[in-house]
């Protein structure tokens, strides 16, 4: 990876464009104040959502090799690190554990090459924004363009599952005892709230089948978060910020709980640099985060 | 139960474990991916795998609780003998959708949950439900 930001290939996928909308502006609108540019790949399809599991499905792979394929190709054109960035946690998972499978397995590579009309050569190297952010950037310099005083928010740093494993495959963090999201909040200046619900599951897509299991789920995670004192809680996850936010609409299960507004970590980084937060979506939220993001940095969407 | 493998399940079983890849006698049921499954799966990801160490594939085949699994890959983390019930337990749901036997139903599902949910929750659930 180059030492110094530039422009990188940057591969949104299908919720990014719609229904995660305030979390690639607000990814890119802090990118500009960082210095690197997010470079959108031309011509992309969708991953496929979830990784298959099981080894006999290499259809599966053909989808997010496509997308491999096109940042190859735009690399050598560019001739810049053959790096994808992704924000999107499913489309991390899916890529990353791609680009392990084919550089492991060349049988694997051979097999999609040669049902493919492009080629891959197995050069691109697949990156999450958070992780761009710790190794290229630096969570300390990151520290140094800070210009709101964050030491108000309590914020607990959620994980979820996919932005951590299978740790051998995506290699980001420690999958029980992570501390990217805790380091990148320190680095805000936030007070970190470290809760035992970090890496726990929040049901995934169970949503489309059993959504009060994910009500559940999502409300033992937030109940947890509020127990240990968090206000606000931050995830790299559109799934998952879906999921803990609307599931608040569920009266019952969440009876006992005042809301928690569920925010993207770029979203927070966006306050912390003192930008306009307009087109960031922050209204679109179930739980209203503005209340929250007005009392602790006088920030709101009419700001500037 | 009856402890004794019938033959055509165990070519079945032979069958699953080339298509997950996994190696289903390694597990030496420590039940730590039970311990830390958060679908409370019933019947649970190690008896499930239980079953299939006894030959009962029709047991595991046929469990509701394979529907569960949101693919966490909790199990998958903590085993200690490197099995996946993850992929297993795909594995199976996969027989059920290889045979045309989807577990959603899109004419039933509410209008409002598809204009509200992330894309990325309808793609995964076309892959594991359908």
């Amino acid at each position: 990876m180059s030492d110094k930001p530039a422009r990188i290939p940057y591969y949104p996928g299908c919720t990014m464009k719609t229904k995660a909308l305030g979390f690639e502006r607000s990814a890119m609108d802090c990118a500009e104040v960082i210095g690197f540019e997010m470079d959108e790949l031309k011509d992309w399809n969708c991953c496929g959502a979830s990784y298959p599991l099981t080894k006999d499905n290499l259809m599966g792979l053909t989808a997010p090799t496509n997308i491999l394929i096109e940042a190859e190709r735009r690399c050598q054109k560019e001739e810049v690190d053959p790096n994808l960035l992704t924000l999107c946690v499913f489309c991390y998972n899916t890529l990353k554990r791609t680009e392990f499978a084919l550089g492991q397995d060349k049988k694997k590579l051979e097999t999609i090459n040669a049902f493919l009309d492009r080629k891959y050569e197995g050069s691109v190297r697949v990156v999450h924004y958070l992780e761009y952010l710790r190794d290229v950037i630096g969570f300390d310099n990151l520290a140094k363009m800070v210009k709101t005083d964050m030491s108000k928010f309590k914020v607990a740093p959620y994980y979820g599952c996919l932005l951590l494993k299978p740790q051998k495959e995506i290699g980001l963090d420690d999958p029980e005892d992570p501390v990217i999201l805790h380091n990148f909040l320190d680095a805000l200046g936030c007070k970190v709230i470290d809760f035992p619900a970090q890496v726990d599951c929040c049901g995934s897509y169970l949503v489309m089948r059993e959504p009060e299991k994910v009500s559940k789920l999502s409300y033992d995670i937030l109940a947890d978060a509020n127990e240990y004192g968090a206000e606000t809680l931050v995830t790299a996850c559109p799934l998952c910020q879906s999921n803990l936010d609307q599931s608040q609409g569920d009266k019952v299960q969440f009876a006992d709980l005042d809301g928690m507004p569920i925010l993207y970590f770029t979203q927070l980084l966006a306050i912390a640099f003192g930008l306009d937060t307009k087109t960031h979506k922050l209204e679109e939220h179930h739980i209203d985060p503005l209340p929250l993001l007005k009392a602790h940095s006088g920030a709101d969407s009419e700001s500037k | 139960m009856l402890i004794n493998p019938v033959e055509k399940d165990q070519k079945r079983i032979s069958d699953l474990e080339l298509a997950t890849g996994e190696t289903i006698s390694d597990c030496y049921q420590c039940g730590k991916c039970t311990a830390g499954c958060p679908a409370s799966m019933d019947p649970a990801p190690s008896v499930l795998i239980q079953f299939l160490k006894l030959g009962q594939f029709e047991l595991a085949r046929n469990a509701e609780s394979i529907w569960s699994c949101m693919a966490c890959l909790t199990c998958s983390e903590r085993c200690p003998k490197n099995v996946s019930p993850a992929a297993i337990i795909e594995g199976l749901k996969n027989l059920h959708l290889r045979d045309m036997d989807p577990r959603v139903d899109l004419e039933t599902m509410s209008r409002d949950f598809l204009a509200r949910s992330p894309q990325m929750a309808i793609i995964s659930g076309f892959r594991k439900f359908i």
